[in-house]
């Protein structure tokens, strides 16, 4: 097993500090016991588990967090959330993530790219959904 | 007759006109007609989870104070806004609870609606059509108004994700609920447990990733056929179009035979009380509901 050194610094605190305040959340609530990940419907197309992603924002690691493609696959199902023994909104930390992210690079999905017979077939529930979810 | 002030949504009206105009009809009939709300908009879909961002919580508080305005003009009408949609109940309810705990958020939110001179003063509750039905109609006399029974039909409930999550905006116990397996059962109809009664339908991705989609809707539907079950009843405009649009698409493309129709309670409840079959719009399915009402002699 090998170790790797991280840096924590000011610029990692600032990271944490943001993603607690957008999210409402103690980040170091979380004890790493894995039903997040366990019980998630989406795990086996996340890079990375939620309750990984969680690790590395507790160490403020902000590269790997915005890296993983873990908060663009949570769909915001809420089951981690009702079942987290800490009582942490894991689904909010995931939004603050995607929001983070967004309030810097609005566009995650790019409307001008979806074909109109696509725009036109999906329903407003999907659309309004996505655009909520995946633009700032 | 009572009144409840009736909060449509934005798919009632596109989509899945069936849900809304079955459900009304059996509104009439259970004497707990739905009236829609005068000039309402969308509630935002998804609820943000953010603590700082009150602009999204501006267009369902709006929803409130209209609804709340809706509720005077109405006879016998209690301080009630009933939804179909169980993204938009839980959209209201959040933020309703939210403003009802935090009267600054609610004061800013307030200031922005004054321009047109709607303010919301938290008073008002949120309830899924199914709630009504369960706690203040109830199953017995939802039974009573059963013509045809749904002989036959092998139903698996499927709540989706916003019926039961989260905490403040669930409308049943969260990992057992109850509801819709009483209502089937009132109809009639046989129930056919799913464990995947709640695993999410990938909701949103349809529009950018929809592989995802598609693999959730394949576990879904095998966990409700392998164990016999020949339709599956949804309360969500999303889940219904995911699984419906879903199996159509892996029929066309993988020439799987074993799909099953996707109706909406309302639908259900619509075909036992005896409503005229046109309202249920069953020509907007993907997987036509009517080819099983003719396998099962449904008349």
């Amino acid at each position: 097993m090998s170790y790797e050194y991280i840096k924590f610094g000011q610029e990692e605190k600032k990271f944490i500090e943001k993603i607690e305040s957008i999210s409402g959340q103690n980040i170091y609530s979380c004890y790493q016991c894995g039903k997040c990940s366990a019980g998630c419907a989406f795990s086996g197309k996340m890079d990375v588990t939620v309750n990984q992603l969680i690790h590395y924002i507790q160490m403020g690691q902000k590269e790997k967090v915005l890296k993983a493609n873990t908060h663009w696959i949570c769909a915001s199902c809420l089951t981690c959330t009702v079942r987290c023994p800490r009582e942490i909104d894991v689904a909010a930390l995931m939004e603050a993530v995607r929001e983070y992210i967004l309030r810097e690079e609005p566009e995650k999905v790019k409307i001008a790219d979806i074909p109109k017979d696509v725009l036109e077939k999906l329903p407003n529930i999907a659309l309004v959904g996505s655009f909520r979810k995946m633009t700032g | 007759m009572v009144n409840y002030s009736y909060f449509p949504g934005c798919n009632l009206k596109t989509n899945a006109k069936g849900f809304e105009k079955s459900a009304i009809a059996v509104s009439k009939k259970l004497e707990a007609e739905l009236v829609e709300i005068p000039n309402w908009n969308c509630c935002g879909t998804v609820h943000t989870m953010t603590t700082d961002n009150l602009m999204k919580r501006i267009a369902p508080v709006r929803v409130l104070a209209r609804s709340r305005k809706h509720v005077e003009e109405l006879k016998d009408s209690s301080q009630e806004v009933v939804t179909l949609c169980s993204m938009c109940n839980s959209t209201l309810k959040i933020v309703n609870s939210e403003v009802q705990e935090d009267p600054e958020k609610l004061e800013v939110i307030n200031f922005q609606l004054e321009e047109d001179d709607e303010t919301y003063s938290s008073d008002m509750e949120v309830k899924h059509f199914l709630e009504i039905l369960r706690d203040n109609i109830g199953f017995a006399k939802i039974a009573s108004k059963v013509v045809k029974p749904l002989k036959g039909f092998k139903i698996t409930p499927y709540y989706g994700c916003m019926l039961l999550h989260p905490e403040v905006a669930k409308i049943d116990d969260e990992e057992m609920p109850s509801v819709l397996e009483n209502l089937i059962e009132s109809l009639g109809a046989e129930v056919i447990f799913s464990p995947l009664f709640k695993y999410c339908c990938g909701s949103y991705h349809i529009v950018s990733e929809e592989d995802i989609v598609t693999k959730q809707v394949q576990k879904i539907i095998e966990s409700a056929t392998v164990r016999g079950a020949n339709a599956l009843a949804v309360a969500c405009p999303l889940c219904a179009y995911n699984l419906d649009q879903q199996q159509k698409m892996l029929m066309e493309k993988t020439g799987r035979k074993d799909v099953i129709p996707i109706f909406y309670f309302s639908q259900l409840m619509a075909l036992a009380m005896g409503e005229p079959i046109e309202i249920n719009h069953f020509e907007d399915h993907k997987i036509d509901p009517r080819i099983l009402l003719k396998e099962l002699k449904f008349k």
